[in-house]
């Protein structure tokens, strides 16, 4: 009786938000859980035959989820997400209850919940998931999410309870997440990515993005024999022969993103999809080639009959994929990066100093900066001595930064994550969330 | 003449991890905008006495505790003796967060173990236990006027011309006591400082600078880096006047900060 007065609530929370039109997607797990704290443990009991995907990860979770949901659905699976930011456990909640009936009874086979770091450990206790992918882990909005090193703490902590039979998918050539998920009591699948040919082998310590240069079990230096970008690649313990475990790449996929990275975002989507889903590659592969990327995510949209490529750039890491991706597609490429430091963002504006500025710099034919911190953005370019114009307002910047575009050419534009929500609304006219 | 300037950078891809290597570009373009030769010297697990020795600008940034435990276990007792000297030396030095914290007597973590520190400076630091909220947050702070790098012949006044505020962001859960309140190296005007009680904040002591302020602290307070590559200068070769850059851009980075903080510069 209970649940259903929660869900009934949940729903009727729901549904008031949505005439209000308000962005309230964690709202009805608030409500609902006034009521019952433990709704979600109640309603996964509930439908036992609902199998439910935990995608965790600093970069890459919208993207994978959103490739799973439309792969799985192509291949006659009912499939829901929780939306965008809801990755709490009450937007675990709010999710669940929006797709269940007043008895709970959920009619889907699927549930692809991207969570939060933090959450990760609340969310495994109150779900019991089919499977668990692994993407990355990088510094991101310390201020936030505390060090990244109590993040694999406590990952680490909630993967030694893992049920056997959950399907655990990490990425194999990331030094910790090997490391904790080979702890873990399940079976382990690994993806990665081959062996890159002329990598960066040694830790410039100029390079900032990297956060497990040292082996998880001695404290030794690792030795990368290649690395594909931070601390992902080949590595190997020369103290006590920590290594990467076997992994699984599917290089004969296409990539329907631009950047390396997100090789590993579709490595770990087929590898689940096949182990896990009896998905075949044929099948895989032709998803992927309708593939569009979640919004603001290397998202194409029309201005002012302009080509433009909204990016979200929201740590180290994914800026410098961002730049990587980027300068790997065109020669001078014309940029504007908006930096905000809203909550969403992380209050703390010191992680541009370890993103690698100055080969934009070097090469783009025209840079734009914007967005609340635009002056700290200003400075991190400026000591990299490129030319670049600031416009404090947003509107303004991206007009400013169309007017330097030639004919056919596009717009680059790497915001952090509110700087991105503000944008699209530029862009489009219409706000999402 | 030609000047030239080693920078020590202590255990770059250990002490590295609120974006602290923007104090070292900051310190590397200024001396090289001036012409001023500088070589950035990597101070690695493992590095040699004789390489710290060389040094006439020291560094090191904020770690997370599994990398500070790596750095201590390198830091032996001869290379604490030699930083040491050098601090006594007056050699300038930017020790920020975990790396000012390891230069005290002790850091107390939450459950009681006393991890021992270079007692090189008389401070300690204690964790007051996981309930008790980190100090986090954008942090003015306004340097003490006894300090060299106060120009004492200008009135203080509310014009970045002069160095007296000082813009960061600090996140740290230990809180820090000094020994002696008065060589603390400011006092806290917005934020929490060192431990968010007794309104100071870092410490001075010859010309080592110990601070929570990351930001990094170098890029929007360029009077502090040009402290440090005029102090390392003139301990090299004699009095040395340093040409005047233009920090407008810095001037208005600081400025957003101070506006939402409420407080002017």
């Amino acid at each position: 009786m209970l649940q259903t007065l929660s869900i009934l609530a949940g729903k009727t929370v729901s549904l008031i938000s949505k005439l209000l039109n308000r962005s309230g997607s964690t709202w009805p797990g608030h409500a609902a859980f006034g009521l019952d704290s433990n709704i979600v443990k109640k309603l996964t009991r509930t439908n036992p035959k609902l199998r439910i995907v935990l995608v965790a990860g600093t970069n890459g979770k919208t993207t994978t989820s959103k490739m799973l949901s439309e792969i799985l659905e192509a291949n006659g699976k009912k499939v829901f997400r929780n939306e965008e930011g809801a990755n709490l456990l009450n937007g675990i909640a709010s999710s669940l209850i929006s797709h269940s009936n007043l008895l709970g009874k959920i009619n889907f086979d699927t549930a692809i919940f991207e969570v939060d770091e933090n959450s990760l450990s609340i969310i495994l206790e109150n779900t019991k998931p089919y499977a668990v992918i692994l993407l990355n882990l990088f510094r991101d909005q310390l201020d936030r999410y505390g060090e990244v090193n109590i993040i694999a703490e406590k990952w680490k902590k909630a993967l030694e309870n893992l049920p056997k039979e959950t399907f655990l998918i990490s990425n194999g050539d990331d030094p910790m997440l090997s490391y904790i998920s080979a702890k873990s009591g399940t079976e382990n699948y690994y993806f990665g990515l081959p062996k890159k040919i002329n990598s960066s082998t040694g830790s410039d310590p100029l390079q900032s993005d990297v956060d497990f240069l040292y082996c998880p079990h001695c404290s030794t230096k690792l030795e990368f024999e290649s690395r594909i970008y931070s601390h992902l690649g080949k590595f190997k313990c020369p103290k006590c022969n920590f290594t990467n475990p076997l992994i699984y790449s599917f290089d004969t996929l296409s990539n329907p993103l631009l950047g390396e990275y997100n090789r590993y975002n579709i490595n770990a989507a087929a590898l689940l999809l096949t182990e896990g889903f009896g998905v075949g590659l044929d099948a895989i592969e032709m998803s992927l080639q309708n593939f569009t990327p979640a919004f603001g995510r290397q998202e194409k949209i029309k201005y002012k009959n302009k080509d433009v490529f909204v990016m979200l750039s929201k740590n180290p890491a994914s800026f410098n994929q961002s730049i990587q991706a980027i300068l790997g597609k065109e020669k001078s490429p014309n940029v504007l990066l908006v930096l905000n430091d809203r909550i969403p963002d992380g209050r703390d504006v010191s992680w541009i100093w370890d993103i690698d500025t100055d080969e934009l710099s070097r090469k783009a034919s025209s840079i734009t900066i914007s967005g609340e911190r635009c002056f700290d953005m200003g400075l991190r370019l400026k000591y990299s001595e490129g030319k670049f114009e600031i416009r404090e307002n947003l509107e303004q910047a991206i007009n400013y930064a169309i007017s330097k575009l030639k004919t056919g050419h596009t717009l680059y534009i790497l915001p952090t994550y509110s700087a991105m929500l503000d944008t699209r609304k530029i862009l489009t006219g219409r706000s999402i969330l | 003449m030609n000047y030239t300037l080693k920078i020590g950078w202590l255990y770059p891809d250990l002490m590295n991890t609120y974006g602290d290597r923007g104090n070292i570009l900051v310190l590397q373009k200024r001396c090289q905008w001036r012409n001023i030769d500088v070589e950035i010297k990597h101070l690695d697990v493992g590095f040699l006495d004789t390489e710290l020795k060389a040094c006439d600008i020291l560094f090191m940034g904020g770690a997370q505790d599994t990398q500070q435990m790596i750095v201590s276990h390198d830091f032996s007792a001869n290379k604490t003796t030699l930083l040491k000297e050098l601090v006594e030396a007056g050699t300038p030095g930017l020790f920020i967060c975990g790396a000012y914290q390891f230069l005290g007597q002790y850091y107390k973590e939450a459950d009681g173990t006393k991890i021992p520190g270079l007692s090189i400076l008389d401070l300690y630091t204690e964790h007051p236990g996981n309930n008790r909220k980190r100090l986090i947050g954008n942090i003015i702070i306004k340097v003490n006027s006894q300090w060299s790098l106060v120009d004492r012949n200008k009135p203080i006044t509310n014009k970045p011309s002069t160095i007296s505020y000082l813009v960061g962001f600090e996140n740290h859960g230990g809180m820090t006591y000094l020994a002696d309140k008065s060589l603390s190296f400011g006092k806290v005007i917005k934020g929490f400082g060192n431990n968010g009680r007794d309104e100071t904040e870092g410490i001075m002591y010859k010309n080592s600078i110990g601070t929570y302020l990351h930001g990094p602290i170098l890029p929007k307070n360029p009077k502090l880096a040009d402290f440090l590559i005029q102090k390392a200068l003139t301990k090299k070769y004699g009095k040395v006047k340093l040409e005047k850059l233009d920090d407008t851009l810095e001037n208005k980075a600081r400025s957003v900060i101070a506006k939402r903080l409420g407080t002017a510069l």
